[in-house]
């Protein structure tokens, strides 16, 4: 069984009976290898669709958990538990219980490093001290309003007010949390989660070739998450004076939020400015802040300085492009697709309004970039398989056409693994409109493939 | 990936049920074992077939038991019309699967597994009625439903399901506006199966509750008896237990009496 991921939290599912033997017959070794590959800020363990099991079917995810924390310093636990489940785990696990416990996904996702649902009201109770504080202190670091019951009395009494609070989370354990220089997409900005101190290795921990990708796909925002970082030394000053700089050929803007001076030099502070970070007390004066997140994280062709041209491996395998793009939208929308045109040449986009984009890198043995232009209504029925049913909602398409933008990429990686090239793929952009994709990308050349689904067009476009 | 015509396709191309195994299941059905088991010699593979099932260790005989009169002896009435009728899903079954890693055998024993099971499960209720045991027979049939649409799809299966865990009932309803169950229900339908057989099967997919409380009830028992099934290493491998949600809601007011049934601890 492979874990599913989402926003950096990877979950698996086991349904059924949990026993020793089917622990180890879910859980197999080359699913331990490809979760820890995967390297996801959270790994999770749903019980919700587990009725009965017992301390040797949950070992096998236990000894994975181990793995995959020691590898990745991911933050990993079981979530999804009713109050039979949640006493018996911690039964089992009396003396060595170094995963977390989260009642249900819901809470586990306001202790990842994800500022979706941020600022959220919530009233936490544990009967053990440390556990009320550690949980206070983790929530509070990522942007939410804990507030602490210090009693069961007390906990029963403010839960009995209706609606006064968003979550309350009761039965949640935190074991060993992460600690992991984090990736996640938030709308268009990608955040950076460094902790404690900060030094010469965050050369070796930082993914340079992940951000070097992100640059080249049209991110233009970078945020990193300081509120844990105790201090900073020369060396990691000296990494992220050279990040800006690097990135300010993009028109890249790195900002630093939450970051103190206590045990660091001012002057540092001084040094990052002069190469372009710049600071903030809060991420909500960015993320909330829609004009500046706009400005800072607008796409912008300008000042790249190494213009790339298509060549001729990737030319030879467009029909492998094609191919991923096709078949996943024919997968989707049940509908077949019509070749209309092939150029090579700028981007050309006849109609602009009522239209949707969103593009993938890919890095490796290959590697550039893949848009795709979709009328909304296209976008809407590739989605409806994902979501379930029709929506309006452009922000809840936008999200779900990263997920398919993701199962392209990850075709693609299999069609061109079939021919022994390897490649990576970048998380997804989107536009939700042509204009901030224009951009990024009009004065770069590539093949345009124009297609149409039952009359609807549909332009695919691969460049570097 | 899937679409109705695909569907429909399928149903067209299933076989009506053989002469020979009509006149067996008629005799069956007027309780005349003698007569059902000479028209069930009349066909070998189905002779074959009750042989191997009926001596596999679940169960339980002793000696080798081979001959047709003898088999359908044993087992009565209610029993060898659920064997006959997991005869006729076995004709469904793919020669090679491919989206499933199963093997006839395998099949067999999944077969074999639910309908010991099934029995243990009425007579804990107290419910004897051979149509009802039957159903039991009809429930692999989403299995094979499933194998027989997605086969060809299986990388794509592969690839929407790393990004949203969907399961391939889910797949198929927001597509087709039809899922697994009712394929199967259509299967019975076409082999004239009992309209109670259907019924049963719909509510044990838990995903739509039968009015008819005892309906339901045999429905919420037979979907937690899928997952108990699927539960075991040998299914887990096989990737049979998440082709379907497990609606663990649904079964919640029986799992008391089915653990103590299993002898679950």
């Amino acid at each position: 069984m492979r874990a599913v991921i989402k926003n950096g939290i990877g979950v698996f599912s086991p349904q059924g009976f949990l026993d020793g033997a089917s622990g180890i017959a879910i859980l197999s070794i080359e699913d331990i290898e490809a979760t820890t590959a995967q390297n996801a800020d959270m790994i999770l363990v749903s019980l919700k669709r587990v009725i009965f099991f017992n301390r040797n079917g949950l070992d096998a995810f236990v000894k994975m958990f181990h793995k995959v924390r020691t590898a990745n310093h991911t933050t990993v636990g079981f979530c999804d538990l009713d109050t039979k489940k949640y006493d018996a785990i911690t039964n089992f696990y009396k003396n060595d219980l170094s995963f977390s416990l989260f009642r249900t996904q819901e809470i586990a996702t306001l202790f990842a490093t994800s500022y979706k649902n941020q600022n959220k009201n919530v009233l936490l109770y544990s009967d053990d001290k440390s556990q009320r504080s550690a949980m206070a202190i983790e929530l509070h670091d990522n942007g939410h309003n804990p507030i602490i019951a210090q009693s069961e009395s007390e906990f029963n009494k403010k839960a009995a007010v209706q609606d006064a609070y968003d979550i309350i989370i009761t039965e949640t354990y935190l074991g060993q949390m992460g600690q992991k220089v984090a990736t996640r997409v938030t709308g268009n900005a990608i955040i950076y989660t460094v902790n404690s101190f900060l030094d010469a290795e965050i050369g070796n921990t930082f993914n340079i070739e992940y951000h070097n990708n992100s640059l080249n796909v049209g991110f233009r925002l970078f945020i990193f998450d300081t509120y844990k970082v105790v201090s900073m030394n020369i060396h990691a000053l000296n990494f992220f004076s050279k990040l800006s700089t690097a990135g300010a050929e993009y028109n890249a803007t790195i900002c630093f939020v939450g970051m103190s001076f206590d045990k660091t030099p001012k002057a540092f502070k001084e040094t990052l400015e002069d190469s372009g970070i710049i600071f903030f007390d809060q991420m909500d004066d960015i993320l909330q802040n829609k004009e500046l997140l706009k400005e800072l994280g607008a796409s912008s062709a300008a000042n790249i300085k190494n213009k790339r041209l298509l060549n001729k491996t990737t030319v030879t395998e467009l029909p492998n492009f094609i191919d991923a793009t096709v078949a996943t939208i024919e997968m989707m929308t049940n509908s077949s697709a019509i070749k209309d045109a092939v150029q090579i040449n700028n981007i050309v986009i006849d109609e602009i309004e009522g239209k949707i984009a969103s593009s993938i890198g890919y890095y490796g043995d290959l590697d550039g970039m893949i848009i795709l232009v979709f009328p909304l209504n296209i976008a809407k029925k590739a989605c409806e398989l994902l979501i379930g049913e029709a929506t309006e909602d452009t922000e809840l398409v936008l999200d779900t056409l990263a997920e398919l933008v993701n199962i392209v990429g990850g075709k693609l990686k299999t069609l061109l693994g079939d021919e022994d090239i390897s490649v990576d793929i970048t998380l997804p952009r989107t536009y939700p409109d042509v204009t901030s994709l224009l951009e990024i990308v009009q004065d770069k050349k590539g093949v345009q493939v124009d297609l149409s689904f039952n009359d609807d067009k549909f332009l695919f476009f691969l460049t570097r | 990936m899937i679409t109705k015509e695909k569907i429909d396709n399928f149903i067209e191309k299933i076989p009506p049920a053989p002469k020979a195994l009509k006149e067996t299941l008629l005799h069956l059905g007027s309780g005349d074992l003698v007569k059902a088991a000479n028209a069930a010699k009349e066909d070998k593979a189905l002779s074959t077939y009750l042989k191997v099932l009926v001596n596999k260790p679940i169960y339980g005989f002793r000696n080798e038991v081979s001959d047709v009169s003898q088999i359908f002896g044993i087992l009565g009435v209610s029993r060898s019309q659920q064997a006959v009728y997991n005869y006729m899903m076995t004709l469904l079954s793919p020669s090679k699967w491919v989206l499933f890693k199963l093997t006839r055998v395998l099949f067999y024993n999944l077969q074999a597994d639910l309908s010991i099971n099934w029995q243990k499960i009425l007579n804990f209720l107290n419910i004897e009625d051979k149509e009802i045991l039957s159903s039991i027979s009809l429930l692999p049939a989403s299995i094979i439903v499933s194998e027989a649409l997605f086969c060809e799809k299986k990388a794509d299966v592969e690839l929407l399901r790393s990004v949203n865990p969907i399961d391939l009932n889910s797949v198929l309803q927001r597509l087709c506006n039809m899922d697994l169950f009712d394929i199967c229900e259509q299967i019975a339908n076409k082999w004239e199966m009992p309209i109670e057989v259907s019924k049963i099967i719909q509510a044990a997919s838990g995903m739509k509750p039968s009015e008819d409380v005892k309906v339901n009830e045999l429905g919420k028992w037979m979907h937690l008896l899928l997952f108990y099934t699927l539960s075991q290493p040998k299914y887990i491998d096989a990737e049979l237990n998440d082709f379907i949600d497990f609606q663990i809601d649904y079964v919640s007011d029986i799992y008391d009496d089915f653990s103590q049934l299993m002898e679950i601890s």
